[in-house]
């Protein structure tokens, strides 16, 4: 890779790359700080159950299951951030879509997932039956930074996806809904000032 | 095909990854409603099919176009926003190295980045942002094609955390020009 760049009008001199390289170290720096303390905060080990969803998942049948089961505890994660009321109006306006988004995963998955003869798991019912979310209640911080790692983990379940799944059409709608959950990360991160788009890979394993 | 004909001509955009051997895809959710209703959908490439290599370099023609663009546009960014669109062009960079490896390790020649790319002239910030939006938006509907060609499992990871990280991008962007950074469940880019 060439470290340099050559422009043809000549508009993006040394010195400009220059200070655009030390804003961005500055930026990445911050954001790597800031996202350490977040994540030491949040209930991330018992997530970690949920960042290997598909390890033991053998063919696509099972591999689309587990994902009906991740944005199943997504919707349900999304509403109870809406109805914790602990959540400003923007927050509140940005899970209510978000949570929206992900019951159209899910949808589409169990579609899926009964083309190819499976059948949905059971929805979670309560915040016992979301691994971290019980104890991720207590202010919009809380709140927030569980949807992240909840998010973190979506993507890394869907990054070991890629690897396993068979079926070309459920590769590429596999990326469009990892991409999704990229950019909710994204929201999501920004509402905590943290840096919104913090690696160059987004494996979902900070 | 030319990567400057590739950024001046939607159509040429589609027609980009089609000489690569990638098709285009549409709508994700009918996809997979349909998925599973023909005998031709596994991953990895059929017999006469693109090469992994051959798919990767297309791949980095696109990586080497962001870098060069977010470079260009950088004297028109300003605040938090030169700050992003410094950070974003140092990732395009970490993927277009990334790209770079697994292509020598394949035993393949890298494409190397043009001395001069023909970008259309930036008079301010919201030029810079659109162009470099248009420019994500296409690689992930790239991406989202190639992927299923790939037939290295681990290629195909490392192309779906690229993908995500350029659609984290497009929800940044959107943001600085004050659109909805979400706009929909299912990121298959845009033409």
């Amino acid at each position: 890779m060439a470290d340099r760049v050559s422009i043809a009008d000549g508009e993006a001199d040394t010195a400009v790359i220059a200070e655009y390289e030390v804003s961005r170290r500055a930026l990445v720096r911050r954001g790597i700080a800031v996202g350490s303390l977040s994540l030491a905060a949040a209930s991330v080990p018992a997530l970690l159950r949920a960042r290997n969803a598909f390890a033991q998942a053998g063919d696509d049948r099972a591999i689309i299951e587990k994902a009906v089961g991740l944005e199943q505890t997504a919707v349900f994660a999304y509403a109870a951030a809406v109805a914790s009321g602990r959540l400003n109006a923007k927050s509140t306006a940005v899970a209510r879509l978000f949570g929206g988004q992900e019951q159209e995963h899910a949808d589409a998955l169990t579609a899926a997932l009964k083309t190819l003869g499976g059948t949905p798991p059971p929805k979670p019912t309560a915040p016992r039956d979301v691994p971290g979310m019980a104890a991720a209640t207590g202010s919009a911080r809380r709140i927030l930074t569980f949807l992240i790692a909840l998010e973190e983990s979506a993507v890394a379940a869907y990054y070991d996806a890629h690897q396993k799944l068979k079926d070309a059409k459920l590769l590429s709608a596999g990326s469009a809904i990892m991409a999704n959950e990229g950019q909710h990360l994204v929201v999501l991160r920004q509402a905590l000032d943290l840096n919104p788009v913090p690696t160059a890979f987004a494996t979902g394993k900070a | 095909m030319d990567v400057d004909r590739f950024l001046t001509s939607p159509g040429s955009r589609r027609a980009f990854f089609r000489s690569a051997g990638v098709g285009f895809a549409g709508g994700s959710a009918v996809l997979l409603a349909a998925c599973g209703d023909d005998g031709d959908s596994e991953t990895g490439p059929a017999s006469g099919a693109t090469p992994d290599v051959e798919i990767l370099n297309s791949a980095l023609d696109l990586e080497n176009t962001a870098v060069a663009a977010y470079a260009a546009g950088a004297p028109r960014l300003t605040g938090a926003v030169r700050a992003l669109g410094a950070q974003f062009l140092g990732q395009e960079r970490e993927h277009a190295a990334a790209l770079g490896q697994a292509i020598k390790q394949l035993g393949g020649t890298p494409t190397k980045p043009k001395a001069a790319y023909d970008f259309p002239e930036f008079k301010g910030q919201e030029d810079v942002l659109n162009f470099a939006l248009d420019l994500e938006g296409t690689a992930v509907a790239a991406y989202i094609d190639a992927l299923p060609k790939v037939s290295d499992p681990e290629l195909r990871g490392t192309a779906s955390a690229i993908l995500t990280n350029e659609a984290e991008h497009i929800s940044v962007l959107l943001g600085a020009l004050g659109r909805p950074q979400v706009p929909s469940a299912f990121v298959i880019g845009g033409l």
